[in-house]
C-alpha cells in the first residue's frame, strides 16, 4: 500500500503541494488531474522519492519512502513526461542499461527486451539510435523500461503524449490490466477521458491542494454529468466557450 | 597468445554487468558523443575521427622536425656537435603548449557533458541506483577521458620526436631519456590544462545559481579558448626570453604553467638556468593542487546542480521579455523583403544564442586577437614612433587579419545547423526560387564585421596619421570586405544554420588551400602594397583593377548557374562521381 500522508512542498517559500493525503491500494488505478501549475508534477516526484516533501511523507507498506530508496526504487516503474533519452544509445542498449542498473538477471531481462519490442511494435528500430526515433517510439520505449522488471508500483506522467493510436489502446488496455493484476497505479494526465475509462479513481488538484478525492463513478455522480464537466466545474474558472470566440476575434482582426 | 583477449572481453563483460561499470560506460559514451538537452545527436562526427584528428597535430609537427635533427642534414649546413638537449628546448616547448592546447580545447569542446546533466537525472533518480553512485561513476569516466587524450594527444610525438630528436645522437640510452622526460612532460601538461578547466567549471557550478551558470559558462569558456589560443602563440617567443630569464624568474612565467613543465623537463635533462630550476619546483604541487581543486568543486556542484534538478527545473526561473530592435527607416532599406527581414532577425540570433555557434566564432576570434596583437608588436619593433609603426605593413595588417577570420570564420559558421528537425518551418514557408539567401548572408557577414572594423580603424587612424590616410586605409579595408564577403557567397543558395552539414567534395582540399592563399595576398600582401602607397595615395589606384575582378568573378559565376542551382537547399547532397545525360528526358 502505498501512503500519502500530509505532503507539503514548497520552492522558495511558495506551496506547490499543501496538505496532500491519498491512498494508493493494490489494484487500484489512481488518476491524477489538474490544470498546469496544480502541483501534480510535483506530486509525482514526491512519489517517485525525486523530490523530499517539505512537510510529510511517502509510505510505502507503512515505511517512509526517503529511509531506504533503493529498495523503493527496485519496486517502482515510472514513466516521466518529458522523453529526455539517450540519442546516441539504440533502444536496445538504453533498456539493456535499464536493466542493469535495476540489477535483473540478464538472460531474463534480453528474453523481456526482446518480447516487449515485439508487442510494442519495435523490434525493426531496436537496434536504430534513439535519436532517430519519434516521439511515440520513444515513449514506448520509457513504458517498456518502466514495466520490464515486473515492479509493484506504476507512476505513469502524462503516458500516452506522442502514441499512435494503436499503441494508445494497448497502453489503456495495459493499465486496466495492471490493475487487475493487483498493481497500485498512480497515473497523471490532462486527457480526461482516458482517466475517466482506465481509472478507478480520481484525485483532482488545484494550487496544490486536493478539492477532489473519490472513485471515478462517484465524482461524476455529485454533479451528474461527465469527467470533463466535474473537472471544469470543480478547477477551472475559465470561460473556455468565450477564450475560444475570442480567439477567433483575434484571428479575424486586421 | 588470442586467449588473452578474449579472456580480457569477458571480464569487462562480467564487469559491465555491475551497475557502476554499466553507469562509467555510458558517461564515457555521454562525454564523447552528447551533452547539453538537446534530443537529437547534434555534431557526431565518431570517437575514431575525433581521436584520430587529435593526434594528428602532435605526430605532424614530429615530422616536421626531421629537417632540424637529421644527423646528415645538420652536417651538410656545417653544424657539428650540436647539443640536441639545447636545441630541443624550444620544440619541447611548442610540444608541450600544444598538448595544453589540444587538451584544453576538448575540455571547452565537452563542458556541457563532463557534469551530469538533467537528461541523467531523469533517466537515472528513479532507479534504483545511489546518487554516490552516479557521482563516482561519472568521475570515473572523466579520469578515463583525460587518460584517454592525454595518451591520444601526445602519443604519436612521445614515439616521434624522440627518434627525430636522437638521430644526430644515435644511442638507445639517450633516446630512452629523452623520450621518458619528453613524455612526462607532455602527459602532466594535459592533465593540467584539462583539470584546469574542470576547475573553472566545477568552481563556477559551486558558486553561482543555475542561471547564472548558463549565462556566464558561455563567457568562460570564450576566455579559455582565447588564453589557450594565447598560449600556442608564446611558442614564438618564449623559449627565448625564459632561456634568458635571471632568478627571481619574472612574475609572467608563474601565469604561464607550460614554463614549469618545460623548465621541469629542462631540470631533468640537467639544462636548466636557476630560473627554470625555481620553475619547475611549481610543476608537480600545480598538479596536485589542481586536481584536488577540480575533484572538490566537482563534488560541490554535483550537490548543489545534480541533486537538486526536480527543484530548480519546478521552481522555474522567471525569464527577461523579449528586447525588439526597431530600426525603421534603416531596417526597410537593408532588409527590403519579409524574407529579408524574418530570416535575418532569426540567423543573428542564432549567431547570438546558440553555443556552439558562439563557441567557433569566439576560436576565429581569439585567432584573430592573437594574430593581430603579434602584429601590433611586431609594428613597435623598431619603429620609433606611433605614425612611424601605424604605417608599417604589419599595423596596416590588422583590420585585414580581423575582417578575413571573421569573415571567414562567419562563412564556415553558417554551415553548422541549429536544430536540423526544425527547419520544416522554412521548408514549408519558404518558396525555393528566387529566394536572396546569398544577400541575407552577405547582410549578416557586413553587419557583423564592418561597424566596428571601420569605427576603429578610421578613429584610430585619424588620431595618429590626419584624415587623409585614415579615410584612403579605410576605404580599402571596407571594399576588401566587401569583396571577400562577395567571393565566399558564389552560389550560396542555403538559409544560415538550416542546412545538413556539408560532405566531403572532392574539391575541399583546394578550398582549404586557396583558404591559405587568399590569407597571403589579403592580409600580407594588400597591406604591404598599402605601406608604400598611403604616402603617394595615387598609386591606390593600382588596387582598382583587381577589385574589378574581385567584384566581377563572383557575379559571373552567379549568372551562369544553372536554374536548379539557384534554389533555395535545405540539404547538402554528395557529388556523383558519375552524372548520367538523361539525353531522354
Amino acid at each position: 500500500m502505498l501512503e500519502a500522508v500530509h505532503l507539503n512542498k514548497s520552492y522558495a517559500s511558495l506551496p506547490a503541494v499543501q496538505d496532500l493525503s491519498f491512498t494508493l491500494r493494490p489494484g487500484q488505478v489512481l488518476g491524477c488531474l489538474g490544470p498546469n501549475g496544480s502541483g501534480k508534477s510535483t506530486t509525482v516526484k514526491m512519489l517517485t522519492g525525486l523530490l523530499e516533501p517539505s512537510r510529510g511523507v511517502v509510505q510505502f507498506d507503512g515505511q517512509n519512502i526517503q529511509n531506504d530508496l533503493a529498495s523503493y526504487r527496485k519496486r517502482l516503474g515510472y514513466v516521466p513526461e518529458e522523453a529526455h533519452l539517450y540519442p546516441y544509445l539504440s533502444g536496445w542498449e538504453y533498456l539493456e542499461m535499464v536493466g542493469c542498473l535495476r540489477g535483473m538477471n540478464r538472460a531474463e531481462m534480453f528474453a523481456k527486451i526482446e518480447a516487449l519490442f515485439e508487442l510494442f511494435s519495435l523490434r525493426t528500430a531496436r537496434h536504430a539510435s534513439i535519436g532517430t526515433y519519434s516521439k511515440g517510439m520513444r515513449q514506448r520505449v520509457l513504458l517498456i523500461a518502466a514495466i520490464m522488471h515486473n515492479p509493484e508500483i506504476l507512476i505513469f506522467d502524462e503516458p500516452l503524449s506522442g502514441l499512435d493510436v494503436t499503441s494508445a489502446l494497448i497502453f489503456k488496455n495495459l493499465v486496466q490490466a495492471l490493475g487487475r493484476a493487483g498493481k497500485l497505479v498512480f497515473y497523471c494526465s490532462h486527457v480526461l477521458e482516458v482517466v475517466e475509462k482506465v481509472c478507478t479513481d480520481v484525485l483532482i488538484l488545484r494550487k496544490g491542494a486536493v478539492i477532489a478525492h473519490d472513485s471515478v463513478a462517484n465524482v461524476g455522480k455529485i454533479l451528474g454529468s461527465s469527467l470533463e464537466n466535474t473537472f471544469l466545474h470543480l478547477v477551472d474558472d475559465t470561460d473556455t466557450m468565450r477564450v475560444a470566440d475570442d480567439i477567433i476575434g483575434v484571428m479575424r482582426a486586421a | 597468445m588470442s586467449l588473452l583477449p578474449q579472456a580480457l572481453e569477458r571480464r569487462w563483460e562480467r564487469r559491465l554487468e555491475r551497475p557502476f561499470w554499466r553507469l562509467v560506460q555510458l558517461f564515457v559514451e555521454r562525454i564523447f558523443r552528447g551533452g547539453g538537452d538537446s534530443d537529437t545527436e547534434g555534431l557526431d562526427v565518431g570517437i575514431g575521427l575525433v581521436l584520430m584528428l587529435l593526434a594528428m597535430p602532435g605526430g605532424f609537427v614530429s615530422v616536421l622536425l626531421f629537417d632540424k635533427y637529421g644527423s646528415l642534414l645538420q652536417w651538410l649546413r656545417g653544424l657539428g656537435n650540436v647539443d640536441t638537449l639545447v636545441i630541443a628546448f624550444p620544440d619541447e616547448y611548442f610540444f608541450i603548449v600544444l598538448s595544453m592546447t589540444v587538451t584544453g580545447a576538448v575540455a571547452v569542446w565537452r563542458w556541457d557533458a563532463i557534469f551530469p546533466d538533467r537528461r541523467d537525472y531523469m533517466n537515472l533518480a528513479h532507479l534504483p541506483v545511489s546518487a554516490r553512485t552516479i557521482f563516482l561513476a561519472n568521475l570515473m569516466a572523466v579520469l578515463f577521458l583525460v587518460a584517454l587524450v592525454a595518451v591520444d594527444v601526445n602519443g604519436a610525438s612521445c614515439v616521434l620526436f624522440p627518434m627525430i630528436a636522437s638521430f644526430s645522437q644515435g644511442t638507445l640510452p639517450f633516446f630512452v631519456k629523452f623520450g621518458m622526460v619528453h613524455a612526462a612532460g607532455v602527459l602532466l601538461s594535459s592533465v593540467f590544462a584539462f583539470f584546469a578547466v574542470f576547475s573553472l567549471l566545477g568552481l563556477m557550478m559551486a558558486v553561482l545559481p543555475p542561471g547564472a551558470l548558463k549565462r556566464l559558462s558561455m563567457y568562460a569558456r570564450g576566455m579559455v579558448v582565447v588564453y589557450l589560443v594565447g598560449l600556442l602563440s608564446t611558442s614564438f617567443a618564449i623559449p627565448e626570453l625564459l632561456g634568458k630569464a635571471k632568478t627571481p624568474p619574472p612574475v609572467w612565467t608563474f601565469f604561464l604553467p607550460s614554463c614549469w613543465f618545460v623548465s621541469w623537463c629542462q631540470m631533468l635533462r640537467g639544462r636548466a638556468n636557476p630560473a627554470m630550476t625555481e620553475l619547475a619546483r611549481l610543476c608537480v604541487p600545480g598538479i596536485f593542487l589542481i586536481v584536488l581543486v577540480a575533484v572538490g568543486t566537482y563534488a560541490i556542484g554535483y550537490r548543489r546542480h545534480f541533486m537538486r534538478i526536480a527543484e530548480i527545473s519546478e521552481g522555474g526561473t522567471a525569464a527577461q521579455g523579449p528586447r525588439s530592435w526597431n530600426l525603421g527607416a534603416l531596417e526597410r532599406y537593408l532588409l527590403p523583403t519579409p524574407f529579408l527581414r524574418g530570416c535575418f532577425r532569426f540567423a543573428g540570433k542564432t549567431l547570438l544564442r546558440s553555443e556552439s555557434h558562439r563557441l567557433v566564432l569566439t576560436g576565429v576570434g581569439g585567432l584573430a586577437l592573437v594574430l593581430a596583437s603579434q602584429a601590433l608588436m611586431n609594428a613597435f619593433q623598431g619603429a620609433s614612433s606611433w605614425r612611424q609603426a601605424a604605417l608599417t605593413p604589419d599595423a596596416l595588417s590588422i583590420p585585414f587579419v580581423a575582417t578575413f577570420l571573421l569573415v571567414v570564420g562567419l562563412r564556415i559558421v553558417f554551415e553548422i545547423p541549429v536544430e536540423i528537425r526544425a527547419n520544416w518551418i522554412f521548408q514549408l514557408m519558404l518558396d525555393p526560387d528566387g529566394q536572396q539567401s546569398e544577400g541575407l548572408a552577405r547582410r549578416l557577414i557586413l553587419t557583423a564585421v564592418l561597424p566596428w572594423v571601420v569605427a576603429v580603424t578610421f578613429i584610430s587612424y585619424l588620431l595618429i596619421e590626419g584624415a587623409m590616410i585614415a579615410l584612403l586605409h579605410t576605404i580599402v579595408v571596407l571594399t576588401w570586405t566587401v569583396l571577400l564577403a562577395n567571393i565566399l557567397l558564389t552560389r550560396f543558395h542555403k538559409l544560415p544554420f538550416t542546412c545538413t552539414l556539408p560532405v566531403f567534395k572532392q574539391h575541399s582540399i583546394v578550398i582549404v588551400i586557396s583558404f591559405c592563399f587568399g590569407y597571403l595576398l589579403y592580409a600580407v600582401s594588400t597591406p604591404e602594397f598599402e605601406s608604400s602607397a598611403l604616402l603617394q595615395p595615387v598609386r591606390l589606384l593600382g588596387l582598382v583593377p583587381i577589385a574589378l575582378v574581385a567584384w566581377y568573378i563572383p557575379r559571373y559565376l552567379g549568372k551562369n548557374t544553372i536554374e536548379i542551382e539557384r534554389k533555395l537547399v535545405f540539404e547538402e547532397s554528395a557529388v556523383r562521381t558519375v552524372e548520367g545525360l538523361r539525353l531522354s528526358e
